[in-house]
């Protein structure tokens, strides 16, 4: 039992230290520009891909990739959503992604 | 004299120049209205206006009624505006501009703001295995996502099957979750574990590859779904990507009354069995693009509260590969996915005292198994036809159960090979080689179309 709310009080003290941390230093949404592709570019995201690329690479890693015509612009928001969390991509790269799937239709 | 013989030219004119007028009155030929239609036209306008007042007085109305109603929960009488009704004013001031906003922010959005979206996927399989009854299959697996805030989730999923006489209908996970900042996901419900990342990421049946599943991330070695709360994010490392989940969970329960599975660990008992509260998490690491390693733990105290088990530790471990590569030279794309994990259970005496017919049964149980799964995609040749073929082997394996008592170990090689008719539609064929040890062989056909949406 002790062991446990250790465990938990531990994992507890590091969510609040992460939280604190990223809060302070705030999303980089000023950081995102267009590409060419259409996609955007983050100084953060993962190796500075496009948005089309964060696309093809995230989504393929598990699953066939689905048309950005296939679902309209709030059924992107709501998918890209979902997928970020079971994913565990960032919300800089969400955003990419999101706004590739929008422009490329 | 003079005068009387006036009076009848009088009258006659009198009367002649009242039926002139009379006549004129009644029929004109000018194009101007007569007097009975413009008294008629007249008493029409003074009605139409009569009932347009009666029409805007009933709208004014409205909202005050609905107002005086809704006050009418905080004040039943009218009296004078002390300062707690200043207060109420104050606040409904506050309260307005907010309500107003939500509809200048989405002025597309003549719906609403809330976001929603049933997706999910459904199968249809046959199944035709060795020393069992060939049988079809089928189940609808819709997923309820609602956005009701771009930071706020909510998403559930079911299972629906026919079985027997009827129909199964599972909650397979409810979550809410919400996103805390870039890094950051909180999520609290049932769902998917994160260290059985073959759940949580491959179970959908237009994206497992092969129609069934592997036994080592399904039969007790790792847990499927988790009810409690769980923190989750990704974050990147200078050029790599790292990601993380934990979670804290009500946990396993610990198996004692039956000798065949004493000692496993039961992950599909929801609630909770004690006050522990079991741990666990995975961490993952992208060193490139496409490929990622991970690293997945649980640790519980799985017996229940007020038996001699109740002190026992369990820990689950487990580590996962994917790698996805777009190969030029083999004109295609290659998927290899593996994972295995081990259970360790403390050492324990089950039926100590022989009441349950098997006991006393000493033993430290120990668990193990997992898979490895290499796809291979011809999505850079010419021809349509092979374009849309995969080929699928597998090899599956666990170990027996902990007690030597229950089901024996099992190792299955898997070959398979699917038809994509769209991105999220596949028909898949395979044969499966299964020979658990010391019992005959369990080799199945398996057939399966799917598809997502």
């Amino acid at each position: 039992m002790i062991s446990n709310r250790r465990h938990i009080l531990t994992l507890v003290l590091l969510l609040g230290v992460s939280a604190g941390w990223n809060m302070f230093a705030g999303p980089k949404e000023d950081q995102t520009t267009p590409n060419q592709s259409g996609g955007a570019v983050s100084t953060d995201s993962y190796r500075g891909l496009s948005g089309e690329e964060l696309w093809s690479n995230n989504c393929l890693r598990c699953h066939n990739i689905r048309p950005p015509t296939m679902y309209s612009d709030a059924q992107w928001d709501v998918i890209v959503h979902h997928m970020r969390l079971r994913a565990n991509i960032t919300g800089q790269e969400q955003r990419a992604i999101v706004e590739f799937l929008k422009s490329a239709k | 004299m003079k005068i009387h013989r006036c009076y009848p030219a009088a009258i006659i004119q009198a009367a002649l120049l009242t039926l002139v007028s009379a006549h004129a009155q009644d029929t004109t030929t000018d194009g101007y209205v007569t007097r009975k239609e413009y008294d008629e036209l007249k008493a029409e306008l003074l009605a139409m206006k009569k009932e347009l007042d009666a029409l805007k007085k009933e709208r004014a109305a409205a909202p005050k009624r609905e107002s005086s109603e809704s006050n009418a929960v905080v004040s039943t009488s009218p009296k004078q505006e002390g300062p707690e009704d200043q207060l109420v004013s104050d606040s409904h001031k506050d309260v307005t501009p907010t309500l107003a906003r939500p509809f200048a922010e989405s002025p597309n959005s003549l719906l609403g703001t809330t976001k929603f979206l049933l997706a999910g996927w459904a199968e249809g399989m046959f199944e035709a295995r060795n020393g069992q009854v060939s049988t079809f299959s089928a189940s609808f697996n819709p997923i309820f996502l609602w956005e009701l805030t771009p930071k706020l989730l909510f998403d559930s999923r079911l299972e629906i099957e026919p079985s027997g006489g009827g129909t199964n209908v599972n909650l397979v996970n409810a979550q809410l979750s919400y996103l805390l900042n870039d890094y950051i996901a909180l999520g609290v419900g049932e769902f998917f574990s994160p260290s059985n990342v073959f759940v949580e990421r491959f179970e959908p049946q237009w994206i497992n590859k092969l129609p069934d599943r592997p036994i080592g991330v399904y039969h007790g070695v790792l847990p499927n779904i988790s009810v409690g709360a769980q923190v989750r994010g990704g974050f990147p490392i200078g050029p790599t990507r790292a990601n993380y989940a934990f979670y804290v969970s009500n946990g396993p329960v610990l198996n004692t009354f039956d000798a065949r599975t004493a000692g496993t660990l039961d992950f599909n008992s929801y609630t909770d069995n004690n006050d522990n509260k079991a741990v666990g998490g995975r961490v993952g690491f992208l060193p490139i693009p496409g490929v990622e390693v991970g690293y997945g733990f649980e640790t519980s105290k799985p017996g229940f509260q007020g038996t001699p088990f109740h002190d026992l530790q369990a820990l689950v471990q487990s580590v996962d590969l994917e790698v996805t590569r777009d190969s030029d030279l083999l004109k295609g794309r290659i998927n290899l996915f593996a994972q295995y994990a081990w259970s360790h259970v403390d050492h324990a005496v089950y039926d100590p005292d022989g009441t349950l017919g098997f006991g006393p049964l000493p033993l430290t149980a120990k668990r193990d198994g997992g898979y490895a799964e290499l796809a291979y995609r011809p999505t850079k040749l010419d021809i349509d036809l092979l374009r849309n073929l995969e080929l699928i082997f597998r090899w599956d394996h666990l170990s027996r159960d902990p007690s030597g008592l229950g089901d024996p170990e099992e190792t299955r090689w898997t070959l398979g090979l699917d038809f994509w008719l769209s991105p999220s539609t596949v028909v898949k064929a395979a044969y499966e080689w299964d020979n658990p040890n010391g019992e005959p062989n369990k080799n199945a056909l398996l057939l399966q179309a799917a598809m997502g949406f």
